[in-house]
């Protein structure tokens, strides 16, 4: 493996611009060095060091937005007083990500990056509406976390690209109702079989707003916008279950693997769904 | 490359493959076999050491991530004292089986004595999540924990 060392943004630019073959960020390790115990990175790949990088650390609150560096880790989060503030659904659930031995290493960013189907933030991130702000030779652009994958563990970085910053909107919640559940084997150290994240505000008994995210049920965590849109301005008794069930089964594709199989998995979700809406 | 760190209050300098796994550093290049190797992909925590005062599994890092920094082995654990309150305590319930998990279990127990030290066996539990025991004597464990966080508490 090729190791680089670049000392601030500018550099690891000009560097990843240069690399011609495969190239891997390294920030905690967490997954990385998995990857490389596979032999999922290979002796010929390129491994750019980013973990001490200044540029990419820090919690930022602005006036309406709360900034925080890629290289945060899970521990930060657990520990800011900002995301309680804000975000306490995301608080709340920290814990139970991976286990305190990963969470001090293992960045959002690099939980973002890696983009794995059953990466246990991002269908929080999503009903938050996150945005991520990218950093690359020609510049920044901010695009929207909804829409950042292409495929399993593909999204559209460009060449020399990273993840500077995630931002979120203070008044992403408003006082909305919130729910999160990640259901796996045990509570700690586990993957996830499924994971549905929701936001959603009622008006005169009809649903106004409603945010569903699921993990570990397509080739990559994702918004259900079809479920999300047959379920505004509805009542909670006007809800026709067969009708949810049809819609949900276009949403999502799950797959069977040695966690649990798609029957379960698809069935867990519109539980959890069913658990929402209170039917 | 050249890393160098604070390895158990020393200063230590090395010339080695910054990618080299930080276990393997501490096992191979400096002899410390207390951490060990189990599932080699963080989720067995036998390997696990502080960095910077904070428990991570050491096959999960490079040597370059203890670059500058300040890492703490079993070993080095065992010198303080708290270290010897909590090996004592671990003693004393019998919390020790096969042992093979053990200094991974002694670091994160050492880590919650340091930043909590509170005597409540949910934080406990969570605390040590990361570390597996595959005799299951969980229970003894989280005793010894108990038993070392009521006496540091009442300064025995």
């Amino acid at each position: 493996m090729n190791f680089f060392n670049p000392k601030n943004l500018k550099e690891l630019h000009s560097i990843a611009d240069k690399i011609d073959g495969k190239y891997y960020y390294l920030a905690g390790g967490t997954d990385i060095n998995v990857q490389i115990k596979h032999e999922m990175i290979g002796k010929d790949d390129n491994i750019i060091y980013i973990n001490e990088l200044s540029e990419l650390k820090g919690i930022i609150e602005e006036e309406d937005e709360i900034i925080l560096g890629s290289l945060t880790t899970f521990t930060q989060l657990l520990k800011s007083e900002l995301m309680q503030k804000y975000f306490p659904i995301l608080a709340e659930n920290l814990q139970n990500f991976a286990s305190p031995l990963l969470q001090t290493t293992a960045t959002i960013g690099g939980n973002i990056a890696n983009g794995s189907p059953t990466a246990d933030i991002i269908p929080l991130l999503l009903v938050l509406d996150a945005k991520l702000i990218l950093s690359g030779a020609n510049g920044e652009r901010t695009v929207m976390l909804n829409g950042f994958y292409t495929g399993y563990k593909k999204n559209f970085l460009a060449k020399g690209e990273i993840i500077k910053s995630i931002v979120i909107n203070k008044n992403a919640l408003n006082g909305a109702n919130t729910f999160y559940k990640k259901v796996g084997a045990r509570k700690t150290l586990t993957i996830a079989k499924v994971s549905l994240a929701a936001i959603w505000e009622m008006e005169n008994s009809k649903i106004k707003r409603i945010c569903l995210a699921a993990g570990s049920l397509n080739e990559y965590a994702r918004r259900l916008p079809l479920v999300e849109q047959y379920l505004l301005n509805k009542k909670k008794t006007e809800v026709d279950l067969k009708k949810l069930e049809e819609i949900l089964k276009q949403e999502v594709t799950p797959i069977s693997d040695l966690r649990s199989d798609r029957e379960y998995r698809f069935q867990v979700c519109l539980n959890l769904i069913k658990e929402i809406i209170e039917i | 490359m050249e890393i160098k760190f604070k390895l158990n209050r020393k200063d230590v300098v090395i010339d080695v493959d910054p990618m080299k796994r930080l276990l393997d550093v501490l096992r191979e290049d400096f002899h410390l076999m207390g951490s060990k190797e189990g599932c080699g992909e963080g989720e067995c925590g036998a390997c696990t050491v502080l960095l910077d005062n904070k428990p991570i599994t050491s096959c999960t890092a490079n040597a370059i991530h203890a670059n500058g920094k300040e890492i703490l082995t079993a070993e080095g654990i065992s010198e303080e004292p708290e270290g010897k309150l909590l090996i004592k305590c671990f003693d004393e319930a019998n919390a020790v089986q096969c042992g093979f998990c053990f200094p991974g279990f002694l670091v994160s127990s050492y880590s919650y004595l340091q930043n909590d030290g509170e005597k409540n066996l949910d934080k406990i539990k969570t605390a040590l999540s990361g570390n597996i025991c595959r005799c299951t004597g969980y229970q003894k464990i989280f005793e010894g924990v108990m038993m070392a966080c009521d006496e540091k508490e009442n300064g025995e």
